[in-house]
């Protein structure tokens, strides 16, 4: 019994995408850049040549925020996304009619069709692979050059990420909603 | 908003292939039967990546005798516990269906890639055939054979085997096409190579080079992880180091080296230089002085030449010199201009005149681990002739030689004697080099050509035969010492059996070796008058043995013994073990070695670091030999560096993204699933007035070639100057993936060299962009 959640020091990244990498190789996600589980977004940078404003261009590492109220949740009508005993959103590919509510609920864009299983597919912190195998680390965690993710658990107030969170200034995405996001944007 | 190089999965066109793995692996079932994992017998071993030329080290796990992932290996000081998206793509090298899978032999034209598959022995039944009619035709002169590699790895061994064992002295590597001149600068002006303590600077400034396009362990995790440091970042774009700099210099291209003279005359004339520093090691300081005052290397001279402002360019110069622990990063990267040695040579002045070398956060000198070299008895030919790619060059590089010289002359006749054979091993010539005709030129008049490869590159699509090496994750590799500062010994582990009939580089060359041994030893007989006097003294057994001709003398036992009883003899029993368990091995590693925070190690506690080293050295202000060849012996800006862009014509500049390592990884199917292929950057207000738009195909031509590629207008990149990514536009047809994606720079680059180190310039093209179709 955990609580997991995420740490992003988001600044630290360089857009290398050894975490997209990561993750497809670990869980097996279908090629195709329509198919997969986290992304880094990039915005465009501001001014003309060579007048740019360089601090306007940030990366932005993203994924399923991991909600603890979780909008994709509480609209399947075939309890095909559950919440597992550490906390994590996951999704039971035998429930799922892909009626693809989920993702029109999904306020992140963080569900697909994940059309070899047949189901609506998103992160779910390695779970069923790393974790399960008793790994403490998820496959973009521990392959990210930069170090950029944080990983653990929430309710123990030893763990690293509980530490960060109360040292270091950090928001959520969309907080607005209500959604309550395990994933924590550090400013 | 932008589709192209932005990364919103929204925006990226899918690729329907599934690679090997897709179908082979457990890790790619669906979640419900992944607890099936739990019977499958599933071991991590670790090795040393080889997708790029930086090695990081990894663990593979492996289930059912299947790679299913690759993660970091925590224990290497050198990359700090990461892997980035190529390394994590090595499976799909190692499971892409285009390998190189058999021996092959030509069948049809050079070049039709029409060949036979047939077994190693005939095919070096084959190779034997023609090497003897050519050594014969020669007289026994080895160097008819020349032998190239562009591999990191096994890159001695192979020297050993074709310059030590058969006798050529034409080996070419890609020292000349890549960082020979910043690798010679720096040697000459302080006597080493050095390595830059990135960690320990509190103010880098990155000219020629880009850390986060083009990841060094552990440079490019240092610097972003630094805490107030300040990093200032010179580049005609703006790349991601760029974007994540403190400040970012856009430069005009090639012109470097004025700014660094600026800095010099500033750091002279202001005094701001270490003062006690340059009284203690400085030879020629006074001469360097009054060369750079009395040439008005000023700010605003600087400024007309590099379009930074004078203003910045003061500020810089001061800000460098007055920070704790400045550090002007060394970058390894390509040759840029026909000034490079000059530009890298002022970049070490630099750091000398700050004092920043053998100290924390300079250029440190540090301690690498010893390995001690296996030796082994080279015959003597008297008949193989030098090399002669050098002549004309004032230093070049005695082992890797220089390319653009070496075919120049093959080709123009000025060559002292014919080459006829070419051994290729990993190293793709028909891409990785300025004017690929000329290359392709330089082929056709080979006898024979063998490639060593793992796929089929577009030079393995040139070869009359074709040996099927092994991939990285399929092989063990001789142990190898890695770094200065945090040293270790790293051991690549074979993690699986080699696929098809792929054989790793030694059993290749030792097979080679019993079958070439005997017929090239006649040769010699029939030829080599020595050889002939030592038969007459001792007989042929003994004249045989004593002259080490047996070719095959090195592989008398496998790697895997030779490391057992290399590293078992040196560093004792423990470190073996640990080397084969861990994948890497130094001195306290067990004590050292800390994970710090979630994810995070530290290698070697502080006061264990090397920063400085008592080593007598001297920081050369003045070379003698370049001013007795007709070259500058300090850094000068001469007007023949000014580049005039024709009317309508733009300056080509070339680089790389971060999931390619050139041509390499083009056809790897996950890396282009996260970058489909190569664009062509140019500045959004050309583009506009030339009705370019995003996505349209753009005709590229220069006085050499012609291209088509997809347009990039970005505001990144200045309106005179465009750019696009190396290692795209292969015509082998063998490779799916890579076959026709992109446009191939070295279609447009023209073969310039500079004459200090012999290395191409990869800068200095300018050509003409005009729409082709939407």
């Amino acid at each position: 019994m955990a609580r997991y959640g995420m740490a992003l020091d988001y600044k630290n990244c360089i857009n290398c995408k050894a975490c997209e990498t990561a993750c497809k190789e670990e869980n097996g996600i279908l090629m195709g850049a329509d198919k997969h589980r986290i992304w880094v977004g990039t915005g465009e940078i501001e001014g003309q040549y060579p007048l740019l404003d360089i601090s306007s261009n940030a990366f932005y590492p993203s994924q399923c925020q991991q909600c603890d109220e979780a909008p994709c949740e509480a609209v399947c009508p075939t309890q095909a996304t559950y919440y597992d005993e550490n906390g994590v959103v996951r999704v039971n590919p035998d429930q799922c009619i892909l009626c693809s509510y989920c993702m029109n609920a999904c306020p992140y864009d963080a569900r697909y069709v994940e059309e070899r299983g047949m189901t609506i597919d998103k992160c779910n912190f390695c779970s069923d692979t790393r974790l399960a195998r008793g790994e403490t680390t998820t496959a973009c965690q521990n392959t990210c050059p930069t170090k950029v993710r944080i990983f653990g658990d929430l309710d123990d107030p030893n763990s690293e990420i509980s530490e960060v969170l109360r040292t270091r200034e950090h928001y959520s995405l969309k907080a607005h909603l209500g959604t309550k996001p395990k994933l924590f944007y550090l400013t | 908003m932008k589709k192209i190089e932005i990364s919103r999965r929204k925006f990226l066109q899918g690729s329907v292939a599934l690679c090997v793995y897709a179908t082979s692996s457990s890790a790619t079932v669906i979640p419900k039967t992944t607890t099936k994992t739990s019977t499958k017998e599933t071991t991590n071993i670790p090795y040393l990546c080889n997708m790029c030329r930086n090695k990081c080290a990894g663990f593979a796990r492996v289930e059912d005798g299947i790679v299913t992932k690759l993660n970091p290996n925590q224990y290497f000081p050198k990359s700090r516990n990461m892997l980035c998206p190529k390394g994590n793509a090595g499976i799909d090298a190692l499971y892409d269906r285009d390998r190189l899978k058999y021996p092959l032999i030509r069948i049809g034209k050079r070049g039709d890639g029409k060949y036979k598959r047939v077994t190693w022995d005939e095919a070096y039944e084959y190779i034997k055939d023609k090497l003897v009619k050519i050594f014969d035709e020669q007289k026994d002169n080895r160097s008819t054979l020349a032998y190239c590699n562009g591999e990191g790895f096994n890159k001695d061994e192979y020297i050993k085997f074709f310059g030590g064992k058969i006798g050529s002295a034409n080996f070419l590597d890609e020292g000349s096409i890549c960082l020979n001149t910043k690798l010679g600068a720096t040697l000459l002006t302080i006597g080493d190579i050095g390595e830059p303590d990135v960690a320990g600077s509190d103010f880098i400034i990155m000219a020629g080079a880009n850390r986060y396009e083009s990841l060094i362990t552990p440079d490019s995790i240092d610097m972003i992880k630094a805490d107030k440091q300040k990093l200032v970042v010179i580049d005609p774009r703006c790349t991601v180091t760029a974007i994540k700099a403190d400040e970012w210099l856009p430069i005009n291209p090639g012109t470097d080296l004025a700014l660094c003279l600026a800095m010099i005359y500033i750091a002279l004339k202001d005094e701001l230089y270490n003062k006690e520093y340059v009284k203690k090691y400085f030879d020629d300081f006074e001469k360097l002085k009054k060369h750079i005052l009395n040439s008005n290397y000023t700010a605003a001279w600087a400024e007309s030449k590099t379009t930074i402002s004078a203003t910045k360019i003061e500020k810089l110069t001061k800000d460098f010199f007055s920070a704790k622990k400045p550090l002007f990063y060394l970058g390894r990267r390509s040759v840029w201009a026909k000034n490079d040695f000059q530009f890298r040579r002022a970049m070490v002045l630099i750091n000398a005149l700050a004092g920043s070398i053998n100290t924390k956060g300079g250029i440190i000198f540090g301690q690498p681990i010893k390995l001690p070299d296996e030796e082994i008895n080279q015959p003597y030919y008297s008949n193989a002739q030098g090399r002669f790619d050098l002549e004309g060059i004032v230093y070049g590089s005695a082992k890797g030689g220089s390319w653009l010289n070496f075919r120049e002359k093959l080709l123009n006749g000025t060559a002292p004697y014919p080459v006829k054979a070419m051994f290729i091993r990993k190293h793709n010539l028909m891409q990785n080099m300025p004017n690929i005709q000329k290359t392709k030129k330089m082929l056709e008049i080979m006898d024979l050509i063998v490639v060593l490869d793992t796929i089929p590159s577009d030079t393995a699509m040139m070869a009359d035969v074709i040996l099927p090496e092994s991939t990285y994750l399929e092989r063990e590799d001789m142990v190898v010492s890695f770094n200065r500062l945090e040293p270790s010994l790293a051991l690549r582990n074979q993690t699986v059996k080699p696929l098809y009939e792929s054989r790793s580089m030694q059993d290749i060359l030792k097979g080679l070796g019993n079958k070439l041994t005997m017929p090239l030893f006649e040769i010699s007989m029939k030829y080599d008058e020595e050889l002939q006097e030592s038969i007459k003294e001792m007989g042929k057994i003994d004249a045989f043995e004593d002259g080490g001709y047996n070719l095959s003398e090195l592989y008398k036992h496998d790697i895997s013994t030779r490391n057992k009883t290399l590293i078992t003899k040196t560093f004792g029993k423990e470190a073996y073990k640990t080397l084969k368990e861990k994948g890497v091995w130094y001195p306290n590693m067990n004590n050292y070695h800390k994970e710090i925070f979630n994810n995070s190690y530290e290698y070697y506690p502080e006061d264990k670091k090397l920063y400085t080293i008592n080593r007598k050295y001297r920081v050369k202000c003045y070379i003698d030999k370049l001013d007795k060849h007709g070259y500058d012996a300090m850094p000068t800006w001469k007007d023949s560096y000014d580049f005039t862009l024709p009317d309508k014509r733009f300056r080509l500049i070339t680089g790389r993204y971060v999931m390619f390592t050139q041509s390499a990884t083009t056809n790897n199917i996950m890396l282009r699933d996260i970058m489909k292929t190569n664009h062509i950057w140019i500045n959004n207000a050309v583009a506009k007035k030339l009705d370019i738009a995003e996505g349209d195909i753009v005709e590229i031509k220069s006085n050499i070639g012609r291209v088509e590629i997809l347009a990039y207008p970005t505001n990144k990149i200045a309106p005179n100057v465009v750019f696009f990514s190396h290692g795209f536009g292969s015509s082998s047809d063998e490779l799916e993936q890579a076959f026709g994606n992109g446009a191939n720079d070295n279609q447009l680059i023209e073969d310039k060299m500079e004459n200090i180190y012999g290395c191409a310039v990869m800068n200095e093209t300018d050509v003409q962009i005009k729409k082709a179709r939407t």
